[in-house]
């Protein structure tokens, strides 16, 4: 029950989080993928990174509960940038805003974050390091990996600890300004949460078909005519199956799964879907 | 003596790969840290070196899988070292293992999706160490069938490649189809945000945001920045809803009181 609670039950503030919390919180933010998992990629890892947070901030077990179960619902952003979200969602949980505006707030924030974070770290600081120092590594220098390892870790923690106090204040400051006009703030966060869902679904969206339908020298790509009609086509009817399902048929998200692993295998073994496998029976188009 | 720490060493690499430094389980590091225990270290900083610069191309980026890095390195540190191989002849026949250990992760998130109901559990009942137990319950399974496939190496040598092709080969629909049921999995858990969020006045708005990043996806030069480019795009229609919001909620505001006075 208490996971379809909108608002907490106690909705005193609670104290800010002390420094030692904070930082502890920093160090447990590196286990973000501890669990990942195709259904909500890092959402059990988020919540274990915020839990000492949410445990000085909810003091009464309904509220822990709301908003464990909230903060359990789909999470992807980037790794090394997640500190960014914890200290905005962790001001907006301590101030107890209302538990449609965290979510809306945590999902238009995590998304971008991710190409931000991948062009940052894995695009440019990671190649540069890496040319410098596997160069010395290969002429048997041991100087080569420890100087890497300083080099990307060093600047790793330092954006955790930096985003960490930087959104956590930011947060703190926004939240005045906010509850004013609470019900309007919701009301705008919830259109750029579902807006960045929209988006979501399409740049996730990976699934894609593998049949080329062999018709002498013009073969037919059948995803080449599915984009031309619209572009991830598959994923956004997959996406409204799924709704459906969870939210007209009563389905558990577990039987949505078995759902799919079953349509993946099947579809795998007559070479429905693009991959590289060999089809379990020969088929003229994968 | 050996056999021991190489498991341990591959145990933490695995989870370092998406967790901890997320840069352990790099060859760099992680070759001479294996040379080390294999009793060579040179031939550690030569193979990770090497490897370093090839995966440089290859990054873990936007949740695309390549051939795993970490088994590749550690079983090619392996060969080199106790087979005798050039370093380009141990990465070559490591390969069949870095696509195992790509099974493995693929298993894994697969796996672990099914566990989410088990986390729910725990968030219900408000109960922390649920929760931890969940994340070490994924620690442990990716550790343990890393650290197994590691020990094959170690054992059987590269007379182990042949059997595992075999396998692969025989079984790649199997695998192929868990890797499509795992790229759908996530549709799940946007199902579960929209069921809550999709008020039903959004259904354009997740409409319009499907067709913002369906259009800036793909074109080269905005498809790297889509997620950003989408937020600024969504930020401009949320203060505009909020600005109108508060305008109108104050006039009706206003207008109530003076016409009550």
């Amino acid at each position: 029950m208490a996971s379809n609670a909108t608002v907490y039950r106690d909705l005193t503030p609670a104290q800010p989080l002390d420094k030692a919390t904070l930082n502890k919180m920093v160090w447990k933010s590196t286990m973000l993928q501890a669990s990942f998992n195709y259904e909500r990629m890092q959402a059990a890892g988020w919540l274990w990174g915020i839990l000492p947070g949410l445990q000085k901030i909810h003091t009464n077990k309904e509220d822990l509960s709301a908003s464990m179960s909230h903060n359990l619902e789909f999470f992807n952003t980037h790794p090394f940038l997640v500190t960014f979200v914890m200290g905005i969602v962790l001001s907006l949980e301590q101030q107890k805003a209302d538990i449609n505006t965290i979510r809306a707030v945590r999902v238009a924030a995590m998304g971008p974050l991710g190409g931000i974070g991948d062009a940052l770290f894995w695009f440019t600081l990671v190649p540069i390091t890496a040319g410098i120092t596997a160069n010395m590594a290969i002429s048997g220098s041991l100087a080569g990996p420890i100087l890497y390892f300083i080099i990307t870790f060093g600047v790793q923690m330092a954006l955790r600890y930096f985003f960490m106090y930087w959104s956590y204040n930011l947060g703190t400051k926004a939240i005045t300004l906010l509850t004013k006009s609470a019900k309007e703030f919701t009301h705008a966060a919830s259109m750029l949460g579902v807006f960045v869902v929209g988006a979501l679904t399409c740049n996730y969206g990976a699934t894609t078909l593998g049949m080329v339908i062999p018709n002498g020298e013009k073969p037919i790509d059948v995803q080449a005519l599915l984009d031309g009609i619209l572009p991830a086509l598959l994923p956004l009817g997959l996406t409204m199956l799924c709704y459906f399902l969870i939210k007209k048929k009563g389905w558990s998200p577990i039987k949505c799964i078995l759902l799919f692993i079953v349509i993946g295998i099947i579809g795998c073994a007559i070479g429905i879907w693009s991959g590289s496998y060999t089809p379990l029976i020969p088929v003229p188009w994968h | 003596m050996q056999v021991v720490l190489l498991a341990i060493v591959t145990f933490i690499f695995a989870i370092d790969q998406f967790s901890l430094t997320e840069l352990l389980y790099r060859p760099i590091i992680a070759c001479p840290i294996i040379g080390l225990i294999l009793g060579d270290m040179k031939t550690g900083l030569a193979v990770g070196g090497t490897y370093e610069l090839m995966m440089i191309g290859n990054m873990p980026v936007g949740g695309a899988q390549p051939p795993n890095a970490v088994l590749g390195g550690i079983v090619a540190m392996v060969f080199a070292v106790k087979s005798g191989f050039s370093v380009e002849e141990a990465l070559g026949a490591s390969v069949i293992f870095a696509i195992f250990g790509q099974y493995v992760v693929t298993l894994t998130f697969t796996v672990m999706s099914g566990f989410m109901a088990k986390a729910d559990k725990a968030a219900e009942e408000a109960n922390p160490a649920g929760i931890a137990t969940v994340n070490y319950i994924s620690m442990a399974i990716l550790g343990g069938l890393f650290a197994v496939l590691a020990v094959l190496a170690y054992v059987g040598g590269t007379a182990m490649a042949g059997p595992l092709q075999a396998f692969s080969d025989k079984f790649s629909w199997v695998m192929g189809g868990l890797g499509a049921a795992g790229g759908m999995m996530r549709y799940v858990g946007f199902a579960i945000l929209l069921k809550i969020m999709l008020a039903g006045d959004m259904w354009g708005i997740y409409l319009a945001g499907f067709a913002a990043a369906a259009i800036l996806g793909n074109i080269p030069a905005t498809s790297g920045a889509t997620l950003l480019l989408v937020a600024f795009i969504g930020v401009a229609i949320a203060i505009y809803d909020f600005n109108m919001n508060v305008k109108i909620a104050n006039n009706a505001g206003n207008g109530g009181m003076s016409d009550g006075i």
